[in-house]
């Protein structure tokens, strides 16, 4: 147990530094931009007087040592400064925003974990049938399609041609919970599809590799029923590893939103984001890449910890 | 420094492995296709037939009537547009030729991917040989280095550096027609360099993690030692054993990221942050809004990624079940 402590403490400490690191790294960024964040703020028909006078105010002409310190400063405390364009709070953008796109990634979550998981055990059971055959072809169609053509594809063949379900949009669930759901329905298949392909391998690899262990052998050999066996004993196996990668890739699912939510007007932070590069409204941006690279990064802790304590066999070194 | 039981075994797996036949022949096929662009596409991306709009592709397509307004009054006219073999992909709403324009697409696709990879893998490859030989506190700032860029998810950061650094489009002579081999076809070859740039900034983290963490295994073998002991300076010791015994495992991973970096460029294009038009990417992004009258404009350059990557995926497989390295082969879009 202090072992576990131990490691979980060294964790977070590694942990830090890489959040001092992104906090900086995005400092960085702005930095390197050509635009002037004082004339992007100000009107368009500001004098040359008042757009000094807003790079004063701004703290831009504070030496960069001194720009840093006061971000840090800023968030730490957990305030990401405002919109250049708008003058709206990001906190408020991002708050805002984030809703959307994790309901989002996590119904894609459980899309690609509800037909993962089963396909992957079946697949593995039947192993050199054609339903291996067939469930091994879906999942390479499903790593090799870019998220953004499924959607379009998605659109083409079920709104433009059946006729029903929305083409994009989101309307929320305390609205109308039956329209949230028919809006949800295709940007989760887009999204979750990549996610779905990529688990039914590691599902089906995994339990192939538990399938070929004594203890299954000695099981069959005690005569238990083929399916207990897979279900007792070889499917709780084999998941510590799906369900580490589910964690982990998180992260794959928020990035992928990003151009599905392009593709279905979906108006979550992928959409911020892209809105904000389009306007080079900086801290929008530093924002966004703050929250989600943090938001990984503590993901990542929790999944480690997790799967030490679970574990044993995981080497805390 | 490719070794010759490596390439046997690649070998032995292609003669069992149907898939890997399969997955050789369309990479092929692909890479002739976008190489010889130039000879083999039917009419410039470019141009604009506009008598010929929304083609439909061979075999598709058919009279139909629509409402038009012709000298001011609106008229019901019966309309052709059946796909002919002059456009046998079909054309779009600008009638320039879908499959010339999928052809060059391509072209920029896999530039970008093989030149983006080809960074990685010298980027990536050295700083983790280093991390992982020296190991200590070289170790400790390169990898956290690395972790900071990981915890990004790549294609928000190849868009924030897009945005940082402008689309950079350098336009490289196209070698077909500066030969004067074909006429009527662009006279240069749209190179998006930021695109490139950002997707390599992004990639080739996952590299130097497979590089460090075999550089660690090779590091503590007894030639290594050996070396040390003969007095070998720490540079040859790298390039004589630890590079030539990681390299299998690196270049595994180099072909599976090769489809990521793919999907990265045409999401990039899609977004509309790729700095040329001849991009699939950029094509399916055109002709979403035909959706309900020309499905083909779309579909069809999707196609050809979908096909790319597929068989990059089983290029990577076949690598990966005859040389059986022991990496997690990491994603990330």
């Amino acid at each position: 147990m202090a072992d576990l402590t131990q490691f979980a403490l060294r964790r977070i400490g590694q942990s830090v530094v890489v959040i001092w690191g992104i906090i900086t790294l995005v400092f960085l960024l702005r930095f390197l931009t050509p635009q002037d964040p004082a004339a992007l703020v100000a009107p368009d028909d500001a004098s040359s007087a008042l757009v000094d006078q807003i790079r004063q105010d701004l703290g831009l002409t504070d030496p960069i040592v001194i720009q840093y310190f006061r971000y840090l400063a800023d968030v730490a405390q957990g305030d990401l400064g405002f919109s250049y364009g708008s003058g709206v709070h990001v906190n408020d953008l991002i708050l805002g925003a984030l809703p959307a796109t994790l309901e989002l990634a996590f119904a894609a979550l459980v899309f690609a974990l509800v037909i993962s998981i089963p396909l992957g055990v079946l697949s593995a059971n039947r192993r050199g049938t054609n339903t291996d055959a067939a469930t091994n072809i879906i999942s390479l169609g499903g790593l090799s399609t870019p998220n953004f053509w499924l959607g379009i594809m998605l659109i083409l063949l079920v709104p433009v041609q059946l006729g029903v379900l929305p083409t994009g949009g989101r309307v929320g669930p305390t609205q109308d919970l039956v329209a949230w759901m028919a809006h949800m329905i295709l940007p989760t298949i887009a999204l979750g599809t990549y996610f779905m392909a990529l688990l039914f391998r590691m599902t089906r690899n995994n339990v192939i590799e538990e399938l070929n262990k004594e203890y299954v052998r000695a099981a069959r050999a005690k005569g238990l029923p083929e399916n207990i066996i897979t279900v007792r004993y070889v499917l709780q196996n084999s998941m510590a590893p799906v369900i580490t990668v589910a964690g982990l890739q998180l992260g794959l699912l928020i990035g992928g939103s990003v151009v599905v939510e392009a593709v279905f007007n979906w108006p979550g932070i992928g959409s911020l984001f892209i809105q904000a590069l389009n306007t080079a409204d900086w801290p929008i941006m530093q924002g966004i890449l703050i929250v989600v690279g943090i938001g990984y990064v503590v993901i990542n802790i929790v999944v480690d910890i997790l799967n030490a304590k679970l574990n044993p066999q995981v080497s805390l070194s | 420094m490719i070794k010759k039981r490596t390439v046997q075994s690649l070998k032995n797996e292609l003669r069992s492995n149907p898939t890997a036949i399969i997955g050789v022949a369309i990479f092929t096929l692909l890479l002739f296709g976008a190489i010889f662009a130039p000879i083999l596409a039917p009419h410039d991306p470019t141009t604009q037939y506009t008598d010929r709009t929304h083609q439909a592709p061979l075999g598709f397509g058919g009279e139909s009537e629509q409402t038009q307004l012709v000298d001011g009054e609106m008229q019901t006219v019966v309309e052709d547009n059946s796909g002919t073999l002059n456009h046998a992909l079909g054309t779009d709403a600008n009638g320039r030729d879908i499959l010339s324009r999928s052809l060059y697409g391509l072209r920029t696709s896999l530039l970008v991917a093989i030149t983006a990879m080809t960074i990685s893998l010298i980027v990536g490859t050295t700083f983790g040989l280093v991390s992982g030989y020296y190991g200590g506190r070289i170790d400790d700032s390169i990898m956290r280095f690395v972790d900071v860029i990981l915890a990004f998810p790549s294609l928000l950061m190849a868009l924030a550096l897009f945005g940082i650094l402008g689309p950079m489009t350098v336009f490289v002579p196209d070698p077909f027609a500066a030969l004067g081999i074909v006429e009527d076809r662009p006279a240069v070859t749209p190179f998006p360099g930021t695109v490139t740039l950002a997707i390599s900034a992004v990639i080739w983290v996952w590299i130097a993690r497979v590089a460090r963490a075999e550089a660690r295994q090779v590091r503590n073998q007894e030639y290594v030692t050996a070396g040390k002991t003969m007095g070998m300076s720490n540079f040859a010791i790298i390039k004589n054993h630890v590079l030539p015994n990681s390299l299998t495992p690196i270049l595994v991973l180099g072909t599976v990221q090769l489809a990521t970096i793919i999907i990265i460029e045409s999401s990039l294009s899609f977004l509309g942050f790729s700095g040329t038009t001849l991009s699939l990417g950029f094509d399916i992004a055109f002709g979403r809004d035909y959706l309900s009258n020309s499905w083909w404009i779309s579909s069809i350059p999707g196609l050809f990624i979908v096909a790319a990557v597929i068989s990059i995926n089983l290029l990577g497989d076949w690598f990966r079940d005859a040389l059986d390295p022991d990496i997690q082969g990491g994603g990330g879009r």
